[in-house]
């Protein structure tokens, strides 16, 4: 078992009052308390790409470092697992499509069958979100959108 | 413009042997641009008391914001560690947040339904959710139900 903390601080003054607020999250196993943090992790990964493809940046199932728990749609297994996600560029205007689905399908509307892009980010951009880490369709893909080198990093917390 | 600014603090002293200790900051600019992104839905805190799938940020019909990006910050304010919500955008789970768990990212909305971004309680005893979009789109709406 492990404690792992993520805090996020957001600060911004586009409403006219202004709105901060900060957010600690301890990184716990599903339905378990403080005292049963997720306790496996890939490492802090770095890929470098070269080119204007989509791939699969995150794939589920078992891999080098362990096999992720999936949260199976009938319940029969629970994960609170949490993927973090940046570009380490520092370019304004070339990004990274982050995606879910698998990177050689293409996209299709609303049919959880293929491929569904999430957004974009940009040198400098990061981003902290669940990883459901079923085997099908599950997959975290990711397209730049320069073939200049554009490196990605990005770790996997999981049970 | 606007500023706005994410800034995450990721610590384990055990879950390596060595100490993880990482940090990044970025301020949230329009696409393409060091342009601020200027519009907000708000933070919103609300109750939910079905298991129902709700979109949160659904996306306008005829919308076209394929070329730009949003933040999206979402938190479960349960306090009980059983309870969770299952996030997806449209049809494509992304993942569950339990009790106390928040998510921040990137959202390019591309078409109605193929990117609207749902949550699901997993519970119908009732649970606080709070969340905020911060982007410069033409048109998403507040929460609606699910279509």
């Amino acid at each position: 078992m492990a404690t792992i903390n993520a805090e996020l601080t957001f600060t911004s003054d586009i409403t006219s009052s202004g709105t901060s607020f900060t957010k600690n999250m301890i990184m716990n196993k599903a339905g378990r308390s403080a005292a049963t943090g997720l306790e496996f992790t890939s490492g802090l990964i770095t890929r470098k790409y070269t080119a204007v493809t989509e791939v699969d940046l995150v794939v589920t199932g078992v891999q080098l470092y362990g096999t992720p728990t999936a949260n199976a749609a009938d319940g029969s297994t629970n994960s609170a697992n949490k993927l973090y996600i940046k570009n380490t560029s520092s370019s304004v205007t070339d990004y990274v499509t982050i995606g879910i689905g698998t990177a050689a399908e293409t996209q299709e509307i609303d049919d959880n069958s293929s491929n569904n892009h999430i957004g974009r980010l940009y040198g400098g951009d990061w981003m902290l979100i669940p990883f459901n880490g079923l085997t099908t369709n599950n997959d975290i893909t990711v397209k730049p959108s320069t073939a200049e080198a554009t490196t990605v990093e990005w770790m996997l917390f999981f049970e | 413009m606007a500023t706005t600014t994410s800034t995450l603090k990721l610590e384990s002293a055990d879950l390596t042997d060595n100490a993880l200790a990482l940090s990044v900051s970025k301020i949230c600019y329009k696409g393409g641009t060091t342009i601020g992104l200027d519009q907000s839905t708000g933070l919103t805190r609300t109750y939910l008391t079905a298991t129902t799938s709700i979109d949160i940020f659904p996306v306008v019909k005829g919308a076209t914001n394929a070329a730009e990006t949003g933040k999206i910050y979402i938190a479960n304010l349960s306090e009980d560690e059983t309870e969770f919500i299952i996030v997806s955008l449209a049809n494509s789970v992304i993942g569950r947040l339990y009790a106390g768990d928040w998510m921040w990212m990137p959202w390019t909305p591309q078409a109605q339904h193929l990117s609207d971004i749902e949550i699901a309680p997993s519970v119908t005893t009732g649970m606080i959710i709070e969340y905020m979009a911060v982007h410069n789109f033409a048109n998403i709406y507040p929460t609606s139900a699910d279509a």
